[in-house]
């Protein structure tokens, strides 16, 4: 695990110094509290996916200090189609650029599990989005099941589950400018995975998510008629 | 101790300084009596009062310092009061993605409307918002050509910025008013714009914890059970008669008589107790507890302005129509 030039200080000063205070007042961005988050070697956040504000309001709620260690990983065709996207992204959101296409004649020798697995021996904790893509606002699609085989790969890893909501509704697929709105970044518990069946590990993933909403009084898209 | 303060603040006048004193008095003797009974009698069910008390610290903490030492940022800050409640309002309520534009329109109404506040231009500021934006945004709104329950929009939209924009921007104008008129029944006060604010802000907030107070103590007879179960009668009579008691005392605060001093306070808490129940009723109809987060253990932004966006504008006009005709 190493930094590049200046990284961990760039990274605190741009999200912690910047990001989470434009969050905060103007698009209304609540954190909860993720400083238990200190006291873990390493994990896995496991997160909804409804807009680019998503990462940078997980990275914003980071500590500090753990910023460079977390590294979002983010889609190649999106996040590393130009080299100059790529080393951008690389140095100022430190992400781990995977291929999302599955028949990709140039996929074979870097799967995308393997690449994440080699991340955390490496020793960095990883952000994923397991949806695979930015889905409608305020609603969750199905999860893909990659983390339960990087879960599996890695025993020991503990991952976290958290929800956010507004993000969507603030900068949705296709939009540019945020529109200010309410939203709430809530932490789940650090939890280790209860079984090596990637089903278990799924449904277990998916009622921690339902109990996290039903926490905090979560409701999917009202939409009444 | 008086010639550091006016050292320190000069252009305060020193009604405004007696009555934040008092209220900083007020607040040390509710802070210890909380604390009392937290030492002496642990079982109490009172966390949800102490982080009530500690808000009210930083609330008026913040909005003393904000509002009555420079008189720019005092605008500034209640623009961006504004600007919190708006989008607190309109994230409760929800809207359609098409209606992402006149929501970028809206917000940019927040800072003209607190311009023409500030130049104190009465004739605009008192059209922009129920005539020009109340013109321009179903417009905007149309442009989009979605016209799937646009109804809907139109109405939320316009209602939204005429309570969490017009309603509170009329803070901000009680600063920019001129002395009233000598020829008009009014008593010598030279506490100014600033006075009045504080007058409404303090009276107003007064009430919301009278009520709360006396409804906690003696309430029996719900007043309205369906929309907000903690409202009572004798909450609402008590808070009324309490604050309309303590209006007649800070009445040196504004240029009224002492009958118009009277009708005025009892007016802004039964406008209070309105604002309070509108929002609860949206509260209800959203299925939330609180329209946000923000301030611990009072809920959102809205949850603490929601009688401020009543009671001022019925205050505004009011005090225009008893001392200033002739403007």
């Amino acid at each position: 695990m190493k930094n590049k030039f200046l990284q961990p200080t760039v990274m605190k000063i741009i999200y912690k110094g910047f990001c989470r205070w434009f969050l905060r007042i103007f698009v209304g961005v609540n954190f909860t509290d993720c400083d238990f988050l200190k006291k873990e070697k390493q994990f896995v956040i496991i997160a909804n996916h409804n807009s680019h504000l998503d990462t940078l309001s997980l990275m914003s709620s980071l500590p500090g200090d753990l910023l460079w260690k977390v590294r979002p990983v983010a889609a190649q065709d999106y996040f590393g189609n130009t080299k100059l996207k790529a080393s951008l992204s690389s140095y100022f959101i430190n992400t781990l650029l995977i291929r999302r296409k599955k028949n990709d004649p140039q996929n074979a020798d870097c799967d995308p599990i393997q690449l994440m697995a080699d991340a955390i021996d490496e020793g960095y904790s990883l952000i994923l989005f397991p949806e695979g893509t930015r889905g409608l606002p305020e609603q969750m699609a199905k999860m893909k099941s990659g983390i339960a085989r990087l879960l599996i790969k890695r025993p020991g890893l503990k991952y976290v589950p958290v929800f956010m909501t507004g993000m969507g509704k603030s900068l949705p697929k296709g939009s540019v400018v945020p529109l200010p709105y309410n939203g709430i970044v809530h932490y789940g518990e650090p939890t280790l995975p209860q079984s090596d069946d990637p089903h278990e590990i799924m449904k277990e993933i998916e009622e921690k998510f339902s109990t996290l909403k039903s926490l905090y009084g979560i409701k999917e898209d009202d939409d009444d008629d | 101790m008086k010639e550091i303060i006016h050292w320190l603040f000069p252009d305060l006048s020193s009604e405004v300084i007696q009555v934040i004193f008092g209220i900083l008095i007020v607040l040390t003797v509710a802070s210890v009596i909380v604390g009392a009974i937290k030492i002496f009698k642990p079982t109490a069910k009172i966390d949800e009062v102490i982080a009530r008390t500690k808000s009210w610290w930083i609330m008026c903490g913040i909005f003393f310092s904000a509002v009555f030492i420079n008189n720019v940022v005092a605008y500034c800050f209640l623009a961006l009061l504004s600007f919190f409640a708006f989008r607190e309002l309109y994230s409760v309520l929800g809207f359609r993605d098409s209606d992402r534009s006149a929501l970028f329109l809206a917000f940019l109404a927040i800072p003209i409307q607190y311009v023409l506040a500030y130049i104190g231009w009465y004739g605009c500021f008192i059209i922009f918002i129920p005539v020009i934006m109340f013109l321009i945004l179903p417009i905007i709104l149309v442009i989009k050509e979605d016209t799937h329950r646009i109804t809907k929009s139109m109405a939320m939209l316009q209602w939204v910025v005429m309570l969490s924009v017009f309603g509170i921007s009329h803070l901000a104008f009680l600063l920019s008013m001129p002395a009233p008129d000598p020829n008009q029944i009014t008593v010598e006060c030279n506490a100014g714009g600033r006075g009045l604010l504080l007058f409404l802000v303090v009276l107003t907030e007064l009430n919301d914890v009278m009520q709360f107070c006396w409804g906690k103590t003696f309430g029996k007879h719900k007043i309205l059970p369906k929309v907000s179960p903690n409202k009572t009668w004798e909450g609402f009579i008590g808070g009324v008669v309490s604050t309309t008691i303590i209006g007649y005392f800070m009445r040196f605060l504004t240029p009224l008589p002492d009958a118009y001093a009277i009708l005025v306070s009892a007016v802004i808490a039964i406008s209070g107790f309105c604002g309070d129940v509108v929002i609860s009723a949206i509260k209800r109809d959203k299925g939330v507890k609180d329209m946000g987060d923000t301030i611990p253990g009072h809920g959102g932004i809205f949850d603490r302005v929601d009688s401020l966006s009543y009671t001022a504008l019925v205050f505004f006009h009011l005090i225009y129509f008893l001392s200033y005709p002739h403007l």
